[in-house]
């Protein structure tokens, strides 16, 4: 048998039938970009969650007070019967020994004044042992220490946004600014961090827990924020720090604890089951785009059929019809994959322009999912009309017009 | 003439009808045709139209199977052979100059006379050497890079009578080559065909032209599907 040059003499009728190649490609372009830009938009939704609780850290649990009743709804204030104290936080970090840090926050709003200027902005009194446990830190200076928290000391550390609010380039480390009329000296200014979970991390004041519940005259604490040593031992944890407290509290359940790696990994479930459904109704275009050859291609033959005619008159066996036809439509799936992921990556990426909050990324996997199954699309979808083309009678086809 | 004649005939039809089935009912191609051709030999085939002599020559050239009797070459019957075997043979040993031609559109010229050694795996070179060879033979190298569509009714035969030649037949099979071409081309074309006889190719001819036909060494005449003598011919002919 000897070889034949059939990519030669398909790429030949392919460039001699220009605009119905095209026109058949655009099936499978458009497919390959649907699918890539659906996936693309999908996992940019994921990331852009993601980004939203990174930081948070899944190893923490976060106890509220006041129970979820099963009736539903959030803690209310007036109904908390016992708060949670300095007093939980120190139990939790006495006797929690699959506990990392433990972190005691007092949340409130204060007006921050430096000379003429002033802002109103979140304040948090917390431990040193935040900075471990939400993985924030000071660029300059240092974050507040032991003793400040013990001696109750009017100390803060500044968000970026604060800092450059108050001072802009001035130098505040050292200076006082006053936090709801009381004066406090600026011991550090955190690191650069943006927005989590709709809170503006920059846009912060950090004092001491004591000093916060001082200033805002309470003596519970919003939440404590509690690092498990061990992801896996984030339930065991759960359980040992309900325990903790429910003997502290009397036996009463009067708290409520957050595992919120459980909450976002069944949100991570749904936005991943959301890409493969966006994946899956392109996929199903670019099966229409197969079709699509397909039918062009049982045009040709029927067009075709004098020049099939005229090559088996010459010599063309059964076989080299067949490798003609079926590399015509793999080719034309193939350059259609590939203008597809072109004009897919191409979309993402002014996505990501016109969006800029939605971080699109594209997942290699899309890439090459899609151009494999372009490519078997052409393969799968030819063989039919090729075959066809192949089995005709040389006399039969030399005779139709 | 016809001093080449072995005692084994290159080409023997024994008792062939052709009969198609058309929408109208059964029409006869051929009928109940005896034929030997020698190796070497240049035969005429003359006869009036739809007498059969296309469907002769498409047997001839294996593009077609009898509906009955036999047809062998070499001594060979060509009814067992499979599709490939005859792609493979008609590559190899026959030329076919069809009627209409038969070239691909939007193609070019020299294209057209590569494609036989396209299939008889020729490499590429080699192929665009010989396919302007044999162009220039038949005086078309000047329209090589022309589309087919592009070219006269004589410069498509002259073409088509290129790919004939181009993978060096033994059997070269023309269905009325000379019918689109003047005179004098006829003439060129006819001294061409001669020159290939003389070098040993088997020719078959079909031609409406007596002065052609007598250059052949014999002639063979056919009426209906059915071989006749050149008395009857002439009678039928008036
Ligand atoms: N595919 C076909 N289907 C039906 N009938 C056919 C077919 N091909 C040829 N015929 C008939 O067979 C007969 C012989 O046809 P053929 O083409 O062999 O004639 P021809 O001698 O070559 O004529 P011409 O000189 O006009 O080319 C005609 O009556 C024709 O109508
Ligand atoms: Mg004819």
């Amino acid at each position: 048998m000897t070889r034949i040059d059939f990519v030669e003499v398909a790429f030949d009728s392919l460039r001699i039938n220009r605009l119905r190649s095209a026109l058949t490609m655009l099936g499978v372009i458009i497919g390959v970009a649907a699918v890539i830009l659906l996936v693309a938009l999908g996992q940019g939704t994921k990331n852009y969650v993601e980004e939203q609780f990174a930081g948070l850290g899944s190893n923490i649990l976060i106890v509220t007070p006041g129970k979820i009743e099963t009736k539903g709804g959030p803690p209310i204030i007036g109904s908390v019967r016992h708060k949670l104290t300095l007093n939980d936080s120190r139990i939790l970090e006495k006797k929690g020994y699959l506990f990392a840090g433990v972190a005691p926050v007092v949340f409130g709003t204060a007006e921050v004044r430096y000379q003429n200027r002033s802002r109103n902005v979140s304040i948090l009194g917390v431990t040193p042992a935040f900075q471990e446990v939400r993985n924030l830190h000071v660029e300059i200076g240092s974050f507040l220490g032991e003793a400040d928290v013990d001696a109750r000391r009017r100390v803060c550390v500044l968000g970026r946004t604060v800092k450059r609010e108050l001072f802009g380039n001035a130098n505040a480390l050292g200076q006082t600014v006053k936090v709801a009329g009381t004066l406090f000296r600026v011991v550090g200014i955190m690191e650069k961090k943006g927005i989590s979970l709709g809170i503006d991390i920059d846009d912060l004041v950090f004092v001491p827990v004591r000093t916060a519940q001082e200033l805002f005259d309470i003596d519970g604490l919003f939440e404590i924020l509690v690092s498990v040593r061990n992801k896996n031992d984030l339930n065991s944890g759960k359980e040992l720090a309900t325990s903790l407290l429910k003997r502290a509290h009397n036996r009463n359940e009067d708290f409520t604890i957050t595992n919120q790696a459980a909450i976002l990994s069944s949100l991570y479930t749904i936005l991943d089951t959301l890409t493969y459904v966006l994946g899956g109704i392109a996929a199903i275009s670019l099966l229409v785009g197969g079709i699509g050859i397909m039918n062009i291609m049982l045009v040709t033959v029927k067009e075709r059929t004098n020049e099939i005619g005229i090559r088996k008159a010459v010599g063309a066996r059964n076989r080299d019809i067949l490798l003609q036809f079926l590399f015509e439509s793999t080719a034309l799936a193939t350059a259609g994959g590939i203008v597809g992921i072109l004009a897919g990556v191409a979309g993402a990426y002014a996505l990501r322009l016109l969006v800029p909050k939605l971080p699109v990324s594209i997942p290699a996997w899309s890439i090459l999912l899609s151009f494999t199954f372009s490519v078997f699309v052409g393969v799968f979808f030819g063989v039919y009309p090729a075959k066809k083309a192949a089995s005709l009678n040389p006399i039969e086809a030399l005779r139709y017009e | 003439m016809g001093s080449e004649a072995a005692s084994e005939p290159l080409l023997r039809l024994r008792g062939v009808t052709k009969l198609y089935e058309a929408g109208a009912g059964r029409v006869v191609g051929l009928s109940d045709v005896d034929l030997e051709i020698g190796a070497g030999e240049f035969v005429a085939v003359m006869g009036p139209s739809g007498s059969g002599k296309s469907t002769l020559m498409n047997i001839l050239g294996c593009l077609d199977v009898p509906t009955s009797g036999t047809y062998e070459i070499k001594g060979k019957s060509v009814a067992g052979l499979s599709p490939d075997r005859l792609s493979e043979l008609r590559n190899r040993e026959i030329g076919f100059v069809f009627q209409v031609f038969h070239l691909l559109p939007r193609h070019t010229a020299l294209r057209n006379v590569e494609l036989p050694l396209i299939y008889a795996g020729v490499p590429r070179e080699e192929r665009a050497r010989r396919a302007l060879e044999e162009l220039r033979a038949v005086g078309l190298e000047d329209r090589k890079e022309h589309l087919t569509n592009e070219l006269s009714g004589g410069q498509k035969q002259r073409v088509a009578i290129a790919r004939a030649l181009v993978n060096k037949p033994s059997l070269l099979l023309a269905d009325e080559p000379t019918g689109n071409l003047d005179t004098r081309s006829g003439d060129e074309l006819m001294e061409i065909l001669a020159g290939l006889n003389a070098s040993g190719v088997t020719v078959v001819l079909v031609t409406h032209d007596p002065a052609i036909a007598r250059r052949a060494h014999r002639t063979v005449y056919i009426v209906d599907g059915k071989l006749v003598s050149v008395e009857r011919f002439r009678e039928i002919r008036g």
